[in-house]
């Protein structure tokens, strides 16, 4: 079943700056703002190690769409395959972090203790109902984007993205908001072990729906969008609505 | 350091000089103890583990040697398996491995009974392990602390130093363990024995000496800076030898107690 | 890195005559990036072999030496020897399977040979790949900077909370370091996962990959599974250390022993990942220079490596035996750990299957595989009393341990190491490495591994712990320390000489034609010896009864035919 490969045979060596960009930028961006900030608390090279890293990994990725948009692939039609393989390795993240939400769950109510633990103010129980909505109607109209899209409608289709963009933001900002309000409440990730289950989870989601809202900010940006971007984009968008049923029944309902 | 090593040799001298005393043995219950069975099932795996090493490491060197190229060109001239050999070489390998396992399964679970199982009449000894660490204390209330440790001064005339871990010979010991602050773990060397010590949890391990003598108890998970020096003796003794040493030190004790309670009242 | 041109038709193009540093630092050539990561890996390799002589040096005797400090870079002698000792022994652990073992199979290797084996003109996201070298790349720099902060990490590889919470060290670095080598991983699993999926040559059947392709198939799928239970149980260490979560804190509700079922979960896994595509290597360099066909592949792929792939995931618990788990799991996790014997049996009938009735030439790479031979029975067989939890109790944590995993992993994985640069050498250089010098090399090192690593089994035995840089309370253990020191001396000696040959043959060894091995694989008979951008001059077919080791003809003669 192999796909009709690249028979192209290129006479040259293939270049790309993008990938090293973004790898520098990364290394300034994650360990070594982490460790100025948190480890040594040298704000001033936190702040410069930031600086120098975002750029790069932001021109990293123009960089990167222009050439994906403008070259031809090795081999076309499998970067929904890509993105299927990498949204396992997702799942088991997730996973994990389930799992010692459960287990820390578990073991207090073997040693016959209250949960939540003490310390946990009341915790509103609507607001995630609302943001599920939110996050749904987000999927269904980045789907209707992607309708658009495949009739040729391309303005259309930048409709849609942009007021999933707007619904994406707004269920960012509802976190955001709760989360004010509990660490005002004297709720904050050290209280017990609710409290870090709780900001663990729903924090590692809320970064999953902003690199999706980046990734649609990337595809109104750029003229001509290819037609793997839009559903690669759609792909990991449902996951992360999907994974957001898990996150809340368990954290909130159960 | 080699004046240390010196007089670990020395003790373990005087260890065999007390081993060799008759006359102890109708107070030692007849129980399987971790330690013996250990040796035993080791040396039963070491026969297994050896017979499987001859055989496929000679008939590997076998082939190495037999099946050298006898001219540059030539090819090897292995056959294709068909469906029934295939098979056969599949099955037959998977057996024979299958219950060598399963036999290894059965032997190692049933000492596993027995090292976790803690006989009738022992005596129990609580262990706080901390950085770098291990605090001792006995029913009646006296405590050791490893840091204590000085193999120079030889207390109450006997084999017995300060920092030991002593233990009547013939009593089955249950050590219950917790630590106050990162993990460790309680390596009885001689014995075969351990199990980690951690925050949060209560551990325990039982072991039981037939003989006096002298072994060392290490802390065998890292624990940082200075888990290497993380250790002391354990000293296995008569039973009238440990109620002498035990008495002495709750007087020490209570002596310590009421000196401290003194200097308070001047004060 | 001139290209050479024996026996080849026409120089494919313009542009890939002649060195140019932009076409290698920007390339996104699958063997390009391959041969990078294998420098990568290699620096890794000395760096921490380097620290290992620190390791062995502070060993040799009784109490402090005084050298250690220098090995970790505190020439100011700020750091106490146990302190320096910690931070050698953490780098070293660390770097050799994450930043060595790991990229040089999974990161060079794979790369390098997969598409090549495949027919195909390279994987299926360059550009991905690229990004994934790089972020490898970094994640050595960051372990590198253990040695230029002034509170190098030093909570060993396995970072075990709360330890690695409360001390005073960067445990940021550690946690970075994982991510970065791990997302590196998942990068590649996407990667090879696709490729292998969709890219093989018109024609080519699963059953007619190479078993190399095989095995690197199944390690990454290993590595995008448990990679992220890895990334997950580290990020919990930051977030427990540095934002005051309490996953691992039992005061408010957590757990120490989470981490290491999390840590453990992926950790185990991994040394397949190593294992297995050491295994490939090994059964690509046997045929080939057997000339012999796969003794029951199919067996060997479904039974040995699909087997080992299916296991794996249920034997974590083996790493926990002393940490005291529940019986009901613990029983279960020993007949699965003790059946992984199973698949890795048949995997080797398989191997040792291969040289029956074979034409074996020696070249060096096969003397190293037929020390691998030996050395996968040592190191393999003495897992075995590992995985009965009642042997456990006093094997664990001593160094009988150390040499367990020194023979399966840094003798017998890293030989396979060794022997796929040999044997692939004329592929990447055109020249060929072999020699008196190779034979050298490897005949040292042989000797000092065996020196090195058996002392530890006997010191082990009688109860030697891991992580001890003074073992006053054993002194009857010096002699063996000795020997050991004496034997790691041997090794670096070995070592250099063969880098040393590498680079000697890599500028002016002897050029070689297309097919010195006179393989079957596609590698070897359908590209340049050097092969250009895109692989193969014409595109890739192959039959329905092609395999890569169809050595003889149904009449015993040799197979000439492409
Ligand atoms: C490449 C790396 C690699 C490989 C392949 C293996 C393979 C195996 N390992 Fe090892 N192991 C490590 C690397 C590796 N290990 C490391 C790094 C550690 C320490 C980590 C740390 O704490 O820092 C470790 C630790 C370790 C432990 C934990 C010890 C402890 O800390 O208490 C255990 C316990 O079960 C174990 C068991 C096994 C087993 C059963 C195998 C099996 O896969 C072996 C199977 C092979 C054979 C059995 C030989 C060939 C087979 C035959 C000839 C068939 C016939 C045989 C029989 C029927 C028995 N290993
Ligand atoms: C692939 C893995 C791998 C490899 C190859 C090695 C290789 C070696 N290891 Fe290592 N080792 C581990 C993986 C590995 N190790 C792990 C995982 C641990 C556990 C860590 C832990 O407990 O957390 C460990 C622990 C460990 C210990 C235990 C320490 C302790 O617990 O107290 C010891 C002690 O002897 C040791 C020794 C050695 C030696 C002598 C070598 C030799 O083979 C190395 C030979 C040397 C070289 C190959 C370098 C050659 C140097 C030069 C040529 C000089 C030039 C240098 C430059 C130009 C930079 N190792
Ligand atoms: Cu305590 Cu190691
Ligand atoms: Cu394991």
């Amino acid at each position: 079943m192999s796909a009709e490969s690249g028979t192209v045979h290129e006479h040259h060596w293939e270049v790309s700056w993008a990938p090293l960009l973004i790898a520098i930028g990364v290394m300034l961006l994650v360990p070594l703002t982490f460790a100025a900030f948190f480890v040594y608390e040298a704000q001033l090279y936190g702040i410069i190690f930031a600086g120098l890293g975002t750029p790069l990994i932001v021109a990293g990725i123009v960089k990167w769409i222009r050439e994906g948009v403008t070259e031809p692939a090795v081999i076309s039609g499998v970067s929904d395959v890509g993105i299927g393989i990498f949204i396992i390795s997702e799942i088991l993240i997730f996973l994990s972090l389930f799992a010692g939400y459960w287990m820390m769950r578990i073991s207090s109510g073997a040693a016959g203790e209250l949960w939540p633990p003490a310390g946990t103010p009341e915790i509103n129980k609507i607001l995630p109902l609302i943001m599920t909505v939110i996050l749904v109607a987000s999927s269904i109209t980045y789907h209707k984007g992607e309708e658009e899209y495949h009739e040729g409608n391309i303005g259309s289709f930048k409709k849609w993205v942009f007021i999933t963009i707007l619904l994406g933001l707004t269920f960012f900002g509802c976190t955001m908001y709760e989360y004010n309000h509990l660490i005002h409440a004297g709720f904050n990730p050290g209280t017990n072990a609710y409290s870090t289950a709780f900001y663990s989870l729903t924090g590692f989601h809320a970064s999953h729906v902003l690199i999706g809202i980046i990734s649609f900010l990337f595809l109104l940006m750029f003229g001509t969008v290819n037609k793997m971007f839009v559903k690669v984009a759609g792909i990991y968008w449902h996951f992360v609505d999907i994974v957001w049923f898990f996150v809340a029944t368990q954290i909130y309902y159960w | 350091m080699k004046h240390k090593a010196h007089r670990f040799f020395a003790s373990m001298l005087v260890a065999a000089f007390f081993a060799s005393t008759p006359g102890m043995a109708a107070e030692i219950p007849n129980i399987p103890t971790p330690t013996e069975g250990w040796n035993t099932v080791w040396h039963e795996v070491l026969i297994d583990l050896w017979v499987i090493g001859i055989l496929f490491g000679s008939l590997g060197a076998y082939f190495l040697v037999k099946y050298r190229a006898k001219d540059p060109d030539a090819v090897g001239s292995g056959k294709k398996l068909d469906f029934r050999q295939a098979l056969a070489w599949c099955l037959i390998p998977c057996a024979l491995f299958l219950a060598d396992d399963f036999m290894l399964a059965a032997k190692g679970w049933t000492l596993w009974n027995t090292q976790r199982t803690i006989p009738a009449g022992s005596m129990e000894i609580k262990v706080t392990a901390s950085q770098w660490n291990f605090t001792y204390e006995y029913p009646n209330g006296v405590e050791i602390s490893s840091t204590d440790r000085d193999t120079d001064k030889n207390l109450f005339g006997t084999e017995i130093m300060d920092g030991d871990l002593v233990i009547p010979v013939g009593k089955p010991i249950v050590m219950r363990m917790i630590s106050s602050d990162v993990i460790h773990s309680f390596g009885l060397t001689d014995y075969r024995l351990k199990e980690d010590i951690m925050p949060g949890r209560v551990t325990y391990i039982w072991f039981m000496a037939r003989k006096p003598n002298i072994s060392q108890v290490v802390c065998v998970e890292f624990c940082g800076t200075n888990h290497s020096g993380m250790y002391n003796r354990v000293v296995a003794v008569s039973k009238a030898n440990y109620d002498t040493w035990l008495a002495k030190k709750k007087q020490e004790a209570t002596l310590r107690r009421r000196t401290y309670a003194a200097n308070i009242i001047k004060r | 890195m001139t290209v050479a041109t024996d026996g080849i038709p026409e120089d494919t193009g313009s542009s890939h005559g002649g060195f140019k540093l932009k076409e290698w630092i920007f390339t996104t050539d699958h063997k390009r990036i391959g041969i990078m990561y294998l420098i990568g890996s290699i620096a890794a390799l000395l760096v921490a072999g380097l620290m290992a002589m620190g390791i062995r040096i502070e060993q040799t005797y009784v109490g402090e030496s005084g050298l250690i400090q220098y090995f970790v870079g505190d020439f100011a002698g700020n750091m106490t020897t146990g302190d320096a000792y910690n931070a050698a022994l953490y780098f070293h652990g660390a770097a050799m399977i994450l930043a060595f073992l790991i990229p040089g199979l999974t990161g060079f290797a794979a790369n390098y040979l997969v598409p090549l084996m495949i027919g195909a003109p390279d994987v299926a996201f360059p550009r991905i790949n690229a990004l994934s070298l790089w972020l490898f790349w970094m994640g050595i720099l960051v372990a590198l900077l253990s040695f230029i902060i002034p509170d190098a990490p030093d909570i060993m590889w396995t970072g075990y909370p709360p330890y690695s919470i409360t001390t005073s060290t960067n445990t940021a670095f550690y946690v970075f370091t994982v991510h970065l080598l791990g997302f590196a991983s998942i990068l590649g699993a996407v990667n090879f996962l696709v490729t292998i999926i969709y890219m093989r040559a018109p024609g080519m059947g699963w059953n007619q990959m190479n078993m190399f392709v095989w095995t690197t198939f199944a390690a990454f799928i290993i590595q995008l599974i448990f990679v992220p239970v890895l990334a997950a149980a580290v990020t919990l260490l930051l977030l427990d250390k540095y934002a005051g979560t309490n996953f691992y804190n039992p005061d408010a509700g957590g757990d120490v022993l989470l981490y290491q079922n999390l840590f453990w979960f992926y950790s185990h896994p991994a040394v397949y990942v190593i294992f297995l595509p050491a295994m490939g290597i090994m059964y690509e360099v046997i045929a080939t220079m057997a000339k012999n066909r796969i003794f029951n592949y199919k067996v060997a792929v479904w039974g040995g490596i699909i087997g080992i792939l299916v296991i794996t995931g249920e034997v974590w618990v083996h790493h926990l035996y002393i940490a005291g788990m529940p019986n009901w799991i613990r029983i279960g996790q020993m007949i699965t750990t003790l059946m992984i014997s199973v698949p890795v049996g048949l995997m080797v009938i398989s191997w040792w299957g291969t040289l029956y009735k074979g034409s074996i030439t020696y070249s060096t790479a096969m003397k190293y595989a037929s020390a691998n031979m030996f050395l996968v029975l040592v190191g393999g067989l003495t897992g075995i009393p590992l995985a009965m939890t009642s042997m456990t109790v006093h094997l664990s944590e001593t160094s009988f341990i150390h040499a367990h995993f020194h023979f399966i992993m840094a003798l017998f994985a890293t030989f396979s190491m060794f022997a796929a640069v040999y044997h692939w050498f004329p592929k990447m250089t055109g020249r060929s490495a072999e020699g008196k010098l190779a034979d050298a090399a490897f005949y040292v090192t042989f000797l000092g591994t065996q020196l090195t690593f058996w002392p530890l089994f006997i010191i082990g035995i009688e109860g030697m712990p891991r992580r001890y840089w003074n073992y006053e309370m054993f002194p009857q253990f010096e002699p063996y320390h000795m020997v050991a020191t004496i034997g790691s001396f041997i090794i670096a000696f070995g070592a250099a000489l063969m880098i040393l040959n590498w680079i000697k043959a890599a500028i002016n060894g002897p050029k070689v034609g297309a097919n010195p091995w006179k393989s079957r694989s596609l590698e070897w008979t359908h590209t340049d010896i050097i092969a250009g951008p895109g692989n193969f001059p014409k595109p890739v077919t192959v039959s329905e009864d092609w395999t890569p080791y169809d050595y003889a003809n149904a009449d015993g003669t040799p197979n000439t035919s492409n």
